[in-house]
């Protein structure tokens, strides 16, 4: 608002809904109020024992002063940092619809390498996001006719044609809460953020990952990536190359090379492609107790 | 008392939160301004509408330059006449030239709805194509001048015949990025114009009252007594702030129109796009080398990015970086070209280290160029190219900001002995060589560098004590958060022997004293500290000479001590500083033959500056991965001369390395193709914090007295500044095993990983090995 790309009519303030909790369900869930402050979801014991790499995801994200404000939904429905976006003079798709887009040919460096249209090419910016699209989250919503359950890799919207819709929020529908199942997965879970500058700085590439093993094979696998797609990016591709082989450097190699096939990588944002397989195998290299430089 | 780390004296209204900076002042009935700025790069403007703007609730007025009618801002610094047509206007009248540019002014009852009717305001631009890259050949500017603004040429001795002769020729294109200094603090400024008195008092200067004084009331055409200019608290200065800005101007214009007080307070997106930005400069550079290492000759070429206008720094920076760029070394012969081209980004002007920061940079590579290419060590040729403590003081035949380049005193081969000895450096070195073979990507770099400081011409003080004993001491120059009411109070206090807490610093009011420079290019100790202690010296004497009459006793036989003067010998006698003040009334004073009041004044003048210099090391490691380069440590060894406050000179060097390191790896403000700036919040203009900001040592030595004031003090503000670019770039290089690796800051970890692969591709396709 304050830069002019928005001008409501009419500003609701949602601050004193009772949906700040953080509940642990029965069989090992969360779920987790929409108001809920990131800090306060992040400190939550549940949170830090079952599902680490949302605790990791939320410290990493903006400043200790914002994670304190912040909410939860908020965090999810937070616009682009495209700065296009936010000069109201640019041309922007996203923002005045039809206008053009000027990063695709402008300073791109940030933008995003996978789910791009040639109408909008902006990076999802939440770090929290990418952890709960690797967790199977589910964002349950309330609207005036009635409440939804929505998967949340259905919950953000590729730009396609409409990069103006980022999700399928109906006017008058609010967030009530974001409920993650039980994954038995997630304790051996990590979030590894990479970025030009340790604090206060969104990811250049980020990945959340989880990994079970047994008898020396991946038994299960959850990978989703941060700052090269235009919604939280669940790297399923790499995840079904994984399952069922031996965990080490080849084979998350070979899953890191076919999920990064896809990108469309322009000129300043090209080192994505290479930063983000290398992110994915220090993740799981991690995990898995190789070696983590 | 001096020599001693005495705690701030400054900070104790900070600590309680009774500090006022700028935005803190208010005055009954104030209107507040929004200014209006231009969103494209370039373009003609061919109207302004502020219709919708008038029509919103609490706006006073909307202004634009046709209803102005003010010159453009004038040059505080080294000026040459050529560079007068680039001067910014106040309001752009015709032609906008860059994001940012003040086009009009809306002023308000509130400053929202300032805030909110300035986005109404409509502009009527024709865009036209940017420059934008200062290397481009020169484009039109106007009319009559194309976009560069200066050729500055200089040098000594023969270059030509230096390099027909020389049997290594050794050759370079360095480049530094844009960035500034971005005081915590932005700017602010409040005017009150008194209609029938006739006065305007300006609150929310810094840095240099008393000559933007001269220079706001000749552009308003009041007479400069009647302007008063008053610093209050400043959070930050960096060379950036305290400038005459178009604000500074438009809220005097605007008080004086409305004939009420008129507030501006500059929000961060607005410093990022206004404050004069700094650095941007590509350098080619050669050396003619002879075997031994020895330079004979440098020849260097620069094209400096100066934004879209020249302003009130005029030819500081080119000339400093012209006259600087040979450093510690004593390069015989030297030619200089620098082209200050016009681009349409933010107006260029000093930063922290101006000038040095970047030509240090080139030099340093150049060194270390020299030395990869004659397979030495670097501190090697460092060492054999050195100006010796026999040959100071050393002139070059050159000019520094108006003044003779003479370094004063030196001997920098110690200074590295003492840091290799202080540090450890081998050793260092020894454990990053055991690392890189287990595979880590770590090293070591240096690069050592020459400061100036202590700039004249004059600094003024005026030191009274009351009736309690209580002592002001009245200079006209700035304060910034630098610690420089403490090192006064010092001076004082030594010289008078009396308790630093009798003692109050008044400072930057244009009110309070005739004469003062101010607080930039490390002067403030040498200068107004120099002033000080004549001051004291000066009201010293008159103290002896009443105590004299009081005593009945010779002023010969007398000693000040412990704030009172005394018989010597005779610890009885005692008459203390209140009671001498309390005697000197005009009456009494009069049948002395004495001034009246316990008060005097003290000047210290000089045509020449005095040149500190210090040795920057950095350890780096980059991870391999990703590029990301991490500074494990870095290393800091100056001469300062002589510290009055070890404490406060050691404090200087490390908030000046932090910001020699943001510009090094993460500061840079970027433009797109277009022209638009994408920098313009903390979220994209990286600073360093806690996480990139390793522990750094200082090593402060005082073996080089300056000669040119009674102190022999040398300033401080700049040194932690200068080398770290070249220290870090030196360090890269050593970690990733290519030498001469990196040639621009920042260094982004695009830029480290490509290096990187192109050390393992060197490596991999090495012969031999097994
Ligand atoms: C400088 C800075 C750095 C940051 N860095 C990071 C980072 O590194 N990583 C990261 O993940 N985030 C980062 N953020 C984003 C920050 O975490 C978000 O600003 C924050 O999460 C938004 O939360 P909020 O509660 O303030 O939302 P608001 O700003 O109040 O809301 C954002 C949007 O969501 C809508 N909304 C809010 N709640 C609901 C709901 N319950 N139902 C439906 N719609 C809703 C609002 O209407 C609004 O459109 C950064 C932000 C800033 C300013
Ligand atoms: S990338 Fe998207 S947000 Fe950015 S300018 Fe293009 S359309 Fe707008």
């Amino acid at each position: 608002m304050r830069q002019n790309v928005l001008r409501p009519g009419l500003l609701v303030d949602i601050n004193d809904l009772p949906l700040n909790r953080v509940e642990d369900l029965p069989e090992g869930g969360l779920r987790i109020g929409a108001l809920a402050r990131m800090s306060d979801v992040a400190q939550a014991a549940g949170v830090v024992q079952r599902f680490p790499v949302i605790s990791q995801a939320l410290l990493l994200g903006a400043s200790a002063q914002l994670r304190n404000m912040a909410s939860m939904g908020g965090n999810l429905c937070q616009r682009v940092r495209c700065s296009y976006f936010r000069d109201a003079t640019s041309p922007c798709n996203k923002r005045d619809p039809g206008s053009g887009c000027a990063a695709l040919d402008g300073f791109n460096r940030g933008h995003a390498i996978l789910g791009t249209s040639d109408k909008c090419i902006a990076t999802h910016p939440s770090d929290v996001a990418v952890a709960l699209v690797a967790m199977d989250a589910v964002v349950h919503t309330r609207g005036p006719a009635d409440d939804r359950a929505i998967p949340i890799e259905e919950f953000f919207l590729l730009p396609g044609d409409t990069p103006e819709r980022e999700h399928p929020l109906e006017h008058g529908e609010l967030i009530v809460a974001i409920e993650v199942p039980a994954t038995p997965t997630a304790r051996l879970s990590i979030y590894l953020k990479f970025r030009d500058r340790e604090s206060y700085e969104f990811a250049l590439v980020s990945v959340a990952a989880a990994v079970r093993i047994q008898d020396g094979a991946i038994a299960d696998v959850r990978l989703a990536l941060g700052g090269v797609g235009t919604k939280p990016w669940r790297a399923r591709r790499a995840e079904a190359s994984l399952v069922g082989k031996l965990a080490g450097e080849a084979s998350f190699a070979e899953a890191a090379g076919q999920e990064l096939a896809a990108a469309k990588p322009r000129p300043l944002n090209a080192f994505k492609v290479e930063l983000a397989q290398r992110a994915i195998i220090r993740a799981l290299m991690t995990l898995t107790n190789g070696d983590t430089r | 008392m001096i020599g001693k780390p005495l705690r701030r004296v400054e900070d104790l209204p900070l600590l309680l939160g009774t500090g006022r900076f700028a935005a803190d002042i208010s005055l009954p009935g104030q209107a507040h301004l929004r200014v209006v700025r231009s969103p494209v790069p370039h373009g003609m403007l061919r109207g302004v509408d502020g219709r919708k703007a008038l029509s919103m609730p609490g706006v006073i007025g909307v202004w634009s330059a046709a209803d102005l009618d003010l010159g453009p801002i004038g040059f505080r610094m080294v000026a040459f006449p050529g560079m007068l047509p680039y001067r910014q206007p106040v309001l752009a009248a015709e032609r906008v030239r860059y994001v940012g540019e003040p086009v009009a002014i809306v002023l308000a009852d509130d400053p929202y709805r300032a805030e909110d009717a300035a986005d109404l305001v409509e502009l009527d631009i024709e865009s036209l194509p940017p420059v934008l890259d200062q290397l481009q050949e020169p484009a039109q500017f106007d009319d009559q001048n194309d976009t560069e603004a200066l050729l500055h040429e200089d040098g000594y001795g023969d270059v030509g015949a230096a390099f027909a002769a020389a049997p290594h020729v050794v050759e370079l294109t360095v480049t530094v990025g844009r960035h500034t200094g971005v005081p915590l603090e932005c700017r602010g400024a409040l005017a009150d114009y008194r209609p029938g008195a006739g006065t305007l008092d300006f609150y929310g200067a810094a840095k240099v009252p008393h000559q933007n004084r001269l220079l706001l009331a000749g552009l308003l055409g009041l007479p400069p007594q009647l302007v008063v200019l008053r610093e209050a608290h400043v959070g930050g200065g960096f060379g950036v702030r305290g400038e005459v800005y178009p604000e500074d101007v438009l809220v005097c214009w605007a008080s004086r129109l409305l004939g009420r007080p008129v507030k501006w307070i500059e929000d961060r997106n607005e410093h990022l796009l206004a404050a004069n930005h700094s650095r941007d400069q590509v350098h080619r550079i050669r050396a003619a080398v002879l075997a031994d290492g020895y330079i004979t000759a440098i020849d260097d070429e620069f094209w400096l990015d100066q934004g879209a206008y020249v302003r009130t720094h005029a030819a500081a920076v080119p000339t400093l970086t012209a006259s600087m760029l040979p450093g510690p070394y004593q390069i015989p012969a030297y030619r200089v070209r620098g082209h200050v081209r016009l681009t349409n980004k933010t107006p260029a002007g000093t930063y922290r280290a101006p000038g040095r920061y970047e030509g240090t940079f080139a030099r340093e590579r150049l060194i270390d160029a020299v030395a990869s290419s004659l397979g030495k060590p670097a501190m090697e040729i460092r060492l054999s190219n050195f100006i010796s403590p026999d040959q100071m003081p050393y002139a070059r035949p050159m000019s520094a900001l108006g003044t003779d380049l003479e370094y004063d005193s030196g001997d920098y081969a110690l200074l590295v002995g003492k840091a290799q000895a202080r540090f450890g450096l081998a050793e260092l070195e020894h454990g990053l060589a055991a690392r890189r073979a287990l595979g880590e990507a770590v090293g070591m770099g240096c690069a050592f560098f020459v400061e100036k400081s202590g700039l004249g011409p004059y600094e003024a003080v005026r030191i009274s004590v009351d009736q309690s004993g209580h002592i002001d001491i009245i200079t006209g120059a700035g304060s910034m958060g630098q610690g420089f009411e403490t090192v006064i109070t010092q001076i004082c206090a030594q010289e008078l022997g009396v308790r630093p807490e009798t003692i109050r610093v008044l400072h930057g009011q244009t009110d309070q004293i005739e004469h003062a420079m101010g607080a930039f290019a490390s002067r403030l100790t040498v200068m107004a500290g120099s002033a000080t202690l004549i001051a004291a010296q000066a009201l010293r004497e008159k103290a002896l000479a009443a105590a004299a009459r009081m005593l009945e006793a010779s002023p010969r036989d007398l000693e000040l001590s412990d704030g009172a003067v005394r018989v010597a010998g005779d610890p009885d006698t005692g008459i203390s500083l209140a009671q001498i003040s309390e005697a000197l009334r005009p009456d009494q004073a009069a049948r002395w033959g004495l001034e009246p009041s316990l008060t005097a004044d003290g000047w210290h003048t000089t045509d020449h500056m005095c040149y500190p210099y210090g040795l920057h090391i950095a350890v780096v490691r980059v991870d391999a991965g990703t590029g990301q380069v991490i500074a494990e440590r870095l290393l800091v060894a100056y001469d300062v001369g002589r510290a009055v406050n070890p404490m406060l000179v050691e404090g200087q060097i490390v908030g000046g390395a932090a910001q020699g390191l943001g510009g090094a790896l993460l500061e840079e403000f970027r433009y797109d193709d277009a022209g638009h700036p994408q920098c313009t919040t903390f979220m994209d203009y990286l600073l360093p914090t806690r996480a990139e900001m390793p522990p750094v040592d200082v090593l402060i030595t005082e073996d080089a007295p300056s000669p040119r004031n009674p102190l022999g003090v040398k300033g401080a503000g700049e040194g932690g500044t200068t080398a770290m670019g070249a220290a870090i770039a030196a360090a890269i290089d050593a970690a990733l095993g290519v030498p001469l690796g990196v040639k621009e800051l920042p260094v982004h970890p695009e830029a480290a990983l490509r290096l990187a692969k192109a050390a393992r591709r060197e490596s991999t396709s090495e012969p031999g090995g097994a």
